[in-house]
């Protein structure tokens, strides 16, 4: 009797522990501080309440850029990293190098309901590399223009279906500029002047506009490439020197000549839709828009970059098929979900979640979401992507060039030079 | 005999935790920083041994001496002037009694215990081209705005300036303690012997607050010559080729370029730098204050 006692109660004790374990705690690491890292919170708490008991996301915020890249890359050489992580698709190339992403299978995807086809093409193929898939992406991330709908209407320059219009083209550009100047503006167009590295997304955009394209490791600039680029910086460097964009100004100046409507328009990321939003809604701000970049050169093409979820290759300590499994819900559910993650400006990428009648209805999300046909991401290289060499050696090359310090020829010179010299 | 036999077994025994520790976390990492100096490995794993050609890479690129030039411009900038103005701020601070000495010694020790982001955040925000308060100085003697951190002969002299209104809390602090130090009968005796102020200073105070000084120089040359943070915060996204010290030429191999041998190499050059520069400026300061 006693002995049965104490089985049952042995048995009993060890089902409440295989209850507890069967609650899967999945390690998530982050980079995003800022309105996103917001919306991105409230997705997590989301997820949480919905699988409690079975799985429970305890995420860690860190530094954006260089420290967090450092940090996942060391600690998955070490076995010490996360489940999951955001993973930006232009920084794979650098972790499929040092070995410290888990493959995504065929296997996985089909778990998950996904496919190829669930993404756009240019950001299902930047989480690519050599044929073999090392992230599922969230969303893709693009510049877009922001415009103040006020002062292009009293300049003329809204068209009939309540977008700007009349903007293509350089010429047509400038004219609108001066316009708005000539009305009262004390800018014509704000963007980061003071970082060559942020403005690289502006300048590989125009580069892309004229065909161009930033090459590779060993051939960085092909073909007539440095003269396209040559002619990006120019159209900059023009605007500064002519007073349309002002000088050595950081991003939150930038934000600010925006928001305070000195510059009627902004070149920057959609991550700044939220601030917009929010200012707008308090009764702080004109009515605004945001479009894809007009086509200054050939064709339109717009420099994005993706936040994608990636599984680290934590050596010597791989997951189990349940801790897998489990990370494998969590990516699912957030691209499902990710409607939500769409008012933090990013695009999402999956298909699905763009083409429903909620998100065609959010402004100005659906008029930009275009542009993911026409977007063009960082070329594939250990030495490209965010903080990379590649933006390093833009932020020496560009910031001078476009404040005139040094002129574009020069710029693009240096700038092969740095990334030949890699 | 027992009993000296114990005494040095007590001492091993209280001895042992900071030689192990220290053998640990820094003996033992800087051997492996000689050793990954002499391979081309990248940040994350081992290379293959490449014997000094990362030494001569290094002399080669003429960022690296741009980044030894700036570490000693920068020195320059700080290190002796930062001295001067503790001393003189402390000579002043001393002269006060009371609340209000505790009140002035506050304000002039409370940059130091501000995070070297939180300076950055407020002397970038001061200095905006457009909207920074410190234009309303700037723009009338220049004739335009000027984003100090994007004109390169303003770089280093702006961020020298900062360093010694954040760091010079620390120095004033061990003046301040030296000067309290000096008997006041030797003031007493000088002025009934007619001493003049000046006098004073150069005869009585300046001997004896010798060894302070000594130690406030060498404290500020080590630290100066490892200048990165204020640097790096200032001139992200800029010109940094041209802005470049010595930590930051690690920094950016090391986790930029993911070159960690040859960061590695550069960290070597540093590591000696620092070293024959510490001796040779104690021992040179030492020199003087025996004569």
């Amino acid at each position: 009797m006693y002995m049965r006692t104490l089985k049952a109660a042995l048995v009993s004790s060890a089902m409440m522990v295989s209850a507890a374990q069967a609650q899967q705690v999945v390690e998530w690491w982050d980079f995003l501080g800022g309105g996103d890292g917001v919306r991105m919170k409230s997705l997590i708490e989301q997820f949480n309440a919905e699988h409690a008991g079975e799985i429970q996301i305890n995420a860690t915020t860190l530094e954006w850029g260089v420290p967090f890249y450092t940090k996942v890359q060391t600690s998955a050489a070490v076995g010490e990293g996360p489940d999951i992580m955001t993973y930006h698709a232009s920084r794979i190339p650098l972790a499929v190098s040092q070995n410290t992403l888990t493959q995504i299978t065929a296997d996985d995807l089909a778990a998950m309901g996904l496919s190829p086809d669930s993404f756009a093409a240019a950001t299902w193929d930047a989480v690519n590399v050599d044929g073999a898939t090392y992230a599922i992406p969230f969303d893709t991330h693009p510049i877009v223009l922001y415009y103040n709908k006020d002062m292009l209407a009293a300049s003329g320059l809204i068209g009939e279906d309540g977008l700007p219009t009349g903007l293509n083209g350089i010429e047509n550009f400038n004219a609108a500029m001066q316009t708005l100047r000539d009305n009262g503006a004390q800018y014509g167009i704000a963007q980061v002047t003071a970082d060559g590295g942020f403005a690289f997304r502006t300048i590989y955009s125009l580069l892309c506009q004229q065909n161009g394209e930033i090459g590779g490791d060993g051939n960085w600039f092909p073909g007539d490439s440095p003269q396209k680029l040559e002619n990006a910086v120019q159209l900059i460097a023009d605007w500064v020197a002519a007073g349309h964009n002002p000088s050595y100004t950081d991003y939150p100046a930038t934000v600010a000549l925006f928001t305070t409507g000195a510059a009627p328009f902004m070149i920057n990321g959609v991550w700044e839709v939220p601030t917009m939003s929010d200012l707008y809604d308090q009764g702080n701000l004109f009515e605004w828009g945001a479009i894809e970049l007009p086509v200054f050169f050939d064709r339109p093409c717009t420099y994005a970059d993706s936040h994608a979820f990636a599984i680290p290759n934590n050596a010597g300590s791989p997951q189990t098929p349940e801790e897998h499994a489990a990370t494998l819900e969590v990516i699912r559910w957030m691209a499902d979900n990710s409607l939500f993650w769409a008012t933090a400006g990013h695009i999402p990428a999956n298909v699905a979640v763009t083409e429903t009648p909620e998100y065609q209805m959010m402004q100005p999300q659906a008029t930009y979401a275009v542009l993911t046909a026409n977007s063009v991401f960082d070329p594939k290289s250990v030495h490209a992507g965010v903080a990379s060499a590649l933006f390093e050696a833009a932020g020496n090359a560009f910031t001078a060039a476009m404040n005139g310090e040094i002129d574009a020829a020069s710029a693009v010179a240096e700038m092969k030079a740095e990334m030949d010299g890699l | 005999m027992a009993n000296r036999r114990s005494e040095i077994i007590a001492a091993c025994v209280f001895v042992a935790p900071f030689i192990v520790i220290y053998g640990w976390m820094f003996v033992w990492p800087t051997i492996q920083m000689f050793r990954l100096s002499v391979t081309d490995a990248p940040l994350i794993g081992a290379g293959a041994y490449i014997g000094l050609s990362n030494y001569t890479k290094l002399l080669a690129d003429p960022v690296f001496r741009t980044a030894i030039n700036n570490t000693i411009y920068f020195v320059i900038l700080t290190v002796v002037p930062g001295t001067a103005v503790a001393l003189l701020i402390a000579l002043m601070v001393s002269r006060l009694n009371g609340w209000l000495q505790s009140m002035i010694l506050a304000l002039f020790f409370l940059p130091f215990i501000l995070p070297v982001s939180v300076v950055f955040v407020i002397w970038n925000w001061l200095t905006n081209v457009q909207f920074g308060i410190l234009q309303g100085v700037i723009e009338p003697i220049m004739g335009r705005p000027i984003n100090v951190w994007r004109t390169l002969p303003w770089f280093m002299p702006g961020v020298a300036i900062i360093t010694i209104w954040w760091t010079n809390g620390f120095s004033i602090l061990l003046f301040l303690a030296g000067l309290r130090n000096i008997p006041k009968d030797l003031y007493e005796a000088a002025s009934l012997d007619g001493a003049t102020r000046w006098q004073m200073f150069t005869r009585i105070t300046w001997p004896l607050i010798w060894p302070i000084t000594v130690l406030c120089l060498t404290i500020q040359l080590i630290l100066q010559l490892k200048i990165f943070d204020q640097v790096y915060l200032f001139g992200q996204g800029g010109r940094t080729r041209s802005t470049m010290v010595m930590v930051q030429y690690i920094y950016e191999k090391a986790f930029i370029n993911n070159q960690g041998g040859l960061a590695a190499a550069a960290a070597v050059v540093l590591f000696v730098f620092v070293a024959v520069m510490s001796v040779l400026q104690f021992q040179l300061l030492r020199m003087r204050g025996y004569r």
